[in-house]
């Protein structure tokens, strides 16, 4: 991690004294073990070129964080990036230079423009060079980028992620560090570091006078307040495309809870066991449903578990509420607590299933724990026509996506002995071609019937 | 006269004070005949809890009397107490404890039989009988009289006493009028026998008779021109019992045992049929089922044949033999007990000991009530047995030998078409013979209901709430909740599925001490250390691939697969996390590949197995760790290069003077050459792969095959075996080895791991000879990694050499990855033996399962 700042023209010595660094002495200090060190290349009367740098204990660094039971957390690109805790370690040695406070002689030169280079990196960074130079040109820098090296022998990746970056611009040293004090963080891919609330106030301060004006002060500020953010998450910013096919699926979603509600009800459980119940929207509902005395909600992941218990929570201060008994299971196990069901269900659910697996799971389902009912829904692969989709599947986590006939196919292999009576049925905008865009088979037990 | 003292239990001596009884145990303490800590006397015990043995209130005045009176009870109360435990704590010891007070009161009595019953040993009782004028002539020459009155009080109570004594269910009563002329026999415990030359316990034959002389011939008995069946080594043979019912030959071979054991060349124990057949036998009015009603057919024609009196004798002899026959045998070696034989099963506490309630539960194990088909359900008793001693049972028929918490069953149901086992001992040897056919035809065959229910999926209630697994190489090894869930996650969301996910390879830790030499951080010498001081002499150096680890579970066919894992397919190839190692395509061009190969050089005809489950490393790196050498290796590689690059180019034209700036260049030259070493590093594992042709597999454990596996073999096997199959197909790759022996191997082992490293070759194994070494009964590292110093710089920094690093980094410790990688390499060896054994998946998985939850335990330095 380092910075060269380098001015030519005139007077150009007098930026020793902004950066109170004297030209005869190199500077070297040490932070929490780590060593912040400073010294002139060049120091000529038109010619002047300092370079400060972190030369970071290794060790120390690792230490200090949290997640050390991956490999990652031990090689990785902190100890030479650019980045937050860059900044923090030069901040004291540019001070000076950064407060516009030298000795009160050389105060009139602090709004002094020079002809400035400023070389930094390596810059990890997922923006792109055009994203970099959109935060560097409306600050009158001109911005030129240059890439690591991948002379690898074998095939490993096209392009470097380590860049480094110089930026040429007729600006005062006070503002290009200050400017730089803001910008490295926010192009800095963060991982590891916390942030304190004084920093970001630091942070702000630095950005009197420019950021207000920048054009890309919206996302300046997010990347910014992103560490104070971190636990809402929620900073990804969705194009629009996205949002629209978002809302088409929020309402699909709610068609599909519908149809499953009034398909439920028409048995009259008492037991339901909502299998695969995510953050709890179906499973809310069916605690609604008059008759239902016990709803067991199936899932094995922790965070969906607790926002479903949050909504359960919820609904349950509305009477006539059932609440949903959160459990921890899995389709690849035997579990007793699913024997003797009124009603089961697989919500879109099978498709994140590997297809072989399938059968096996359902086998359990339909012949050890014997619902009266099994309600099993799953995308319609032909509806995906109608939505334009090509080859896509509907989610990146979809093992597949069946067509009607595929389906139907399905439910009767895993009914082979005839034990249920099967109902075809869907949810959603019936298409007079695709069909509905969410297909669902409903098995009823036979002995049940007689 | 004669008394014979039982091995153990209770010999109650009974008769009035005078009436001899210190006396006769005097003399036969003094003869040697029983030792002074087997009498328990009441006189002693009012000793011990009261330090006076006799209190006479007599002449005393009313009120002090009344007090000796009183206190007398107490220390009578206290003393009987203290008694009773010590008699109890004896017999739970299945020690004699001759019982030395006058035992008039039918209470006592009733109290010692009660004592006994409870910890199943016999009582018998030794009755003094002696006239009452000679009580009371005695009583006057001791020391502290009892007085006449108390005296003629026991007598009375004696001789009333005396008549229902023989009701009261001693095993044995003696009356002795005259301690003179009196002999004390001893009893040996009639359950042990000797080891002698070696026994063979062989399981349930259920009238099997060929399959059975077929299974002696196969021990190496010899049939004598007496038509016995006579090994040459002097060995002996010993039937688990149920040697009848259900088969063809039930007859024969009652007839065989009782001529053998009568010969004293066989044992035979009691069982569940035999039992059932001996009351038969004895009239009693028994429902002949379950394959019983075939051994009345069998004797009604042998009748037909032979005519009733021969009939007759038959019966009589063969009844004879079942209603001898023990519940159980303890075998002994120096008259110490190393095998426990029994039928259905049997408790720690019942061991060398016989009752109605011990024979009842060795003939049917322990039971809990009957299922809906009116069959019992068997409750598995082997969950408590805790004793070093292992136990051989049968019973509950199984496809293969069950080995479970040092207990081994050998039904292998010969008569349901299964095997006849032998379990030759001390070689702990199986040997078996396949039935000619199903003879039993019953429609709920054990073994096929086993096979049929093998692949059920686990119940989920075993394992949610944390567990244990019983590993035979270090007991008990507990999974707490918290880290089994994630475990569970995993399985059911993103490995292969549970039936082909036999085993994952345990961690490997490295040297313990980190190394001795400077500017090391991993030596040889170290794993050399650790294995010597462990008393192992040979050791093994295997090369480390570095690639990705790998289970490779490869079967002749597709039918194979069907059969062992539900699954139609030709195999799998998985990650040590469970993940399938290539995509579906590229995983199926590969298995057929590998199958091909494996089968046109006769694999699996040469090693008889439908399978071959392999632990390997594939190559290259980059195949399965593309993204993660890319992100994190070439990217970390590129920003120290540029960052350092750049330094030097700045620091190198800094203006004259400044030392300083010197220096830090210096520095920077340093480190720009770890940064490159670093970038070399890892480029060294990978290379481009354009299709399936450019992978290597280097196999370095065969596991296992259908039958067997190999964790018995030593490593040079191991390598010879992977040699093998090198040759056989192109995808396999040798791994090189050197064996280590004294200073001159270890000299020449430390040369090539520093020339291979050198290379940037990732580093070598060091393992004992053997799969699984101990010392003492400590189980050892099964491998220790020496990862080489230049590959130590992707795991531990670019910069970990120099010397402010390296002092620090060498403080790790590696105590928990040591610990977890021995209960990892326990529940793996366990997970796949019982897979072998064909055993329920559920009980596969919750070894598998648990080695996915120690790995996903976070406490662990991932650069160990």
């Amino acid at each position: 991690m380092q910075l060269t700042i380098r001015a030519v023209g005139t007077n150009v010595q007098v930026l020793s004294h902004l950066l109170a660094k004297n030209p005869e002495n190199v500077y070297e200090r040490k932070q929490k073990g780590h060593l912040v060190r400073f010294f002139y290349r060049v120091f000529k009367e038109n010619e002047v070129e300092a370079t400060i740098f972190v030369t970071p204990d290794p060790i120390e660094l690792s230490n200090s964080r949290t997640n050390s039971y991956d490999i990652t957390h031990y090689i990785n690109d902190r100890e030479f990036a650019v980045s937050s805790i860059f900044c923090s370690f030069i901040r004291n040695a540019l001070g000076t230079a950064l407060n516009g406070q030298p000795k009160e002689e050389y105060a009139e030169w602090v709004p002094h423009p020079f002809d400035l280079y400023v070389e930094f990196g390596p810059v990890v960074s997922s923006l792109s060079d055009k994203q970099i130079q959109e935060l560097f040109e409306p600050l009158g820098f001109s911005v030129d980028i240059t890439y690591g090296e991948t002379d690898y022998t074998a095939n490993l990746k096209d392009r470097s992620t380590a860049r480094f970056l110089s930026l040429r611009g007729m600006k005062t040293l006070q503002d290009t560090l200050r400017q730089l004090f803001i910008l490295i963080p926010v192009m800095d891919n963060y991982k590891h570091y916390y942030i304190d609330e004084k920093e970001i106030e630091k942070l702000q301060r630095y950005g009197e006078g420019w950021l207000e004006e920048h054009p890309k002060r919206e996302y300046i500020y997010r990347q910014s307040l992103r560490f104070k953010e971190l636990y809402n998450a929620m900073e990804k910013t969705e194009p629009a495309q996205e949002a629209v096919k978002q809302e088409k699926k929020v309402r699909l979603n709610d068609l599909r809870y519908e149809k499953i509600i009034s398909l439920v009800e028409q048995q009259e459980p008492k037991t339901v066991v909502d299998f695969g119940s995510g953050e709890g929207k179906l499973t809310v509902r069916l605690g609604f449903l008059p008759g239902v005395q016990e709803i067991l909600a199936v899932e094995p992941s922790e965070s969906a578990s607790l926002q479903a218990i949050r909504r359960f929570e919820k609904a349950n201060e509305k009477s006539g509420f059932v609440q949903p008994t959160p459990m921890w299971g899995s389709l690849f196990y035997y579990d007793e607590r699913m024997k003797g069901r009124d009603v089961i269900i697989l919500c879109e659910v099978i498709e994140h299933i590997d297809e072989h697996r399938l059968p096996k799971a359902v086998e359990t389902i339909l012949h050890e724990y014997q619902p009266k009912t099994f309600i099993v829904t799953t995308p319609n692969r032909e509806y995906n026509e109608v939505y334009n989709m090509n080859e896509a599947l509907r989610h990146t986590d979809h093992r597949f996506e069946w067509t009607r006939t595929e389906f139907e196919r399905w439910c009767q292999e895993r009914n082979k002995d005839q034990a249920y009576k099967l109902q075809f049925d869907g949810a959603g905008e019936e298409h007079e071609q695709y069909g509905f865009p969410t297909q669902i088979c409903v098995f009823t037990r036979k002995e049940e019937e007689r | 006269m004669n008394i014979s003292l039982p091995h153990a239990g209770i010999v109650l001596l009974i008769g009035p004070s005078n009436s001899g009884k210190s006396t006769l145990l005097k003399t036969q303490i003094d003869g040697g005949d029983i030792k002074q800590s087997e009498v328990i006397s009441s006189d002693a015990f009012r000793v011990f809890v009261s330090d006076q043995e006799f209190m006479d209130w007599r002449g005393m005045p009313k009120d002090e009397a009344g007090y000796a009176k009183d206190e007398y009870r107490a220390i009578s109360k206290e003393a009987f107490a203290m008694m009773d435990a010590f008699i109890e704590a004896r017999c739970r010891l299945n020690k004699l404890s001759i019982i030395d007070a006058t035992n008039l009161q039918p209470d006592d009595r009733k109290r010692y039989l009660h004592i006994a019953k409870k910890h199943h040993v016999p009582v018998i009782a030794v009755i003094l009988d002696v006239s009452e004028a000679e009580l009371l002539k005695r009583d006057a020459g001791r020391e502290h009289p009892r007085g006449k009155r108390r005296i003629k009080q026991q007598y009375q109570t004696f001789k009333r006493e005396k008549r229902f004594i023989k009701k009261e269910g001693y095993k044995a009563v003696y009356t002795v009028d005259s301690t003179e002329d009196l002999h004390i026999r001893r009893q040996t415990n009639p359950l042990e026998i000797d080891l002698g030359n070696g026994i063979d316990v062989i399981g349930d034959i259920h009238g099997c008779f060929d399959e059975m002389t077929a299974l002696l011939e196969k021990l190496g008995y010899l049939k004598n021109e007496r038509d016995l069946y006579v090994h040459p080594e002097g060995r002996m043979f010993l039937s688990l019992g149920d040697i009848m019912s259900r088969g063809p030959k039930s007859l024969e071979a009652m007839l065989f045992f009782h001529k053998h054991v009568q010969a004293n060349l066989a044992y035979m124990i009691d069982s569940n049929h035999g039992w059932k057949i001996a009351r038969w036998l004895e009239g009693r009015k028994v429902t002949l089922n379950h394959g019983d009603e075939r051994v009345k057919e069998e004797l009604d024609r042998f009748e037909e044949r032979a005519g009733k009196e021969k009939a007759e004798e038959t019966k009589q002899a063969l009844k004879k033999l079942l209603l001898k026959a023990p519940s159980h045998y303890v075998v002994t070696k120096n008259s110490l007990p190393v095998l426990i034989c029994t039928h259905a099963g049997i408790k720690d506490v019942f061991i060398g000991k016989q009752s109605p309630a011990v024979q009842d539960f060795c003939r049917y194990g322990d039971t809990d009530g009957f299922d809906e088909k009116g069959k019992p359900v068997r409750k598995d008793w082997f969950i408590g047995h805790e004793r070093q001693t292992l136990i051989i049972w049968g019973h509950d028929p199984k496809p293969r030998p069950l080995v479970i918490n040092n207990t081994i069953n050998i039904d292998q149901g010969v008569v349901f078409g299964g095997e006849l086992t032998a379990f030759r001992y001390p070689e702990k040897e199986y040997v078996s013979v396949r039935a000619a056919k199903d003879y039993a035809k019953e429609s709920d065959n054990p073994l096929l209901e086993w096979e049929k229910n093998r692949l059920n999926p686990p119940n989920i209630a075993k394992f949610i709430h944390g567990y244990n697994v019983l590993t035979k190489e270090l007991g008990e090894v507990h999974v707490s909740a918290d880290i089994v869930k994630p475990a569970i996650d995993a399985v059911s969301h993103v490995t292969v599925p549970i039936e082909q996910l036999v085993y994952i390879p345990p961690t490997m830790s490295p040297t313990p001490e980190t190394a001795s030499a400077e500017r090391f951080m991993e030596h040889p010498a170290e794993a050399f250390h650790y294995y010597r001081s462990n008393g192992i002499q040979t050791m093994i150096a295997e090369k480390k691939h570095m690639g990705s680890r790998a289970i490779l579970f490869l079967f002749k066919n597709r039918e194979a697969s069907k059969k062992y894992t539900g699954i139609d397919s030709l195999g799998v190839i998985y990650t040590r996390t469970g993940r399938r190692f290539f995509n579906r395509n590229q995983e199926e061009e590969l298995l057929a590949q590998l199958c091909h190969d494996l089968t046109k050089s006769g694999y699996f005809e040469k090693y008889e197995t439908d399978f071959v489950l392999l632990d390997a490393e594939i190559m290259p790196w980059n195949v399965k760790a593309k993204e993660l050498i890319s992100s994190q290796y070439a990217h970390v590689a590129e920003n120290a290069v540029l960052d350092r690059t750049r330094l030097v180019e700045k620091l190198k034209v800094s203006h004259d003077g400044q030392e300083k700036v010197k220096e830090w260049l210096e520095e920077y030259k340093q480190k720009l050459k770890n940064a490159d070493t670093f970038k070399q590093a890892f480029q060294y594992y990978c290379w481009d792969v354009e299709s399936m042709e450019d992978i290597q597999i280097a196999p370095f454990h065969i596991l296992a095959h259908s039958g067997q596996t190999f964790f018995d073999q030593p490593h040079t096997w191991h390598m010879e075996m992977n040699c093998k199959l090198a040759g056989m197909s192109r995808f396999f790759v040798e791994t090189e080895y050197k064996t280590i022996t004294d200073e001159a191997s270890e000299k020449e082992v430390i040369d090539w791991w520093e020339e291979i490293t050198k290379d940037g070759h990732e580093g070598i194994v060091i393992k004992p000879e053997f799969f699984i070494a101990h010392n003492k009964e400590k189980l050892l590292q099964p491998s220790l990694k020496v990862r080489g110093k230049k590959y130590l710089h992707i795991i531990y920094g670019m910069d970990y050499l120099l010397s402010q690093n390296l002092e620090r980094l060498k403080k790790r410790n590696t105590g928990k990855k040591q610990k977890t990688a021995l209960k990892e390499f326990a529940l793996g060896i366990e997970g796949v033996q019982r897979y072998v054994s064909r055993e329920s998946l559920e009980r596969t998985h919750e070894c598998v399962l648990a080695v996915l939850a120690l790995e996903s335990d976070p406490i662990i330095d991932p650069r160990l």
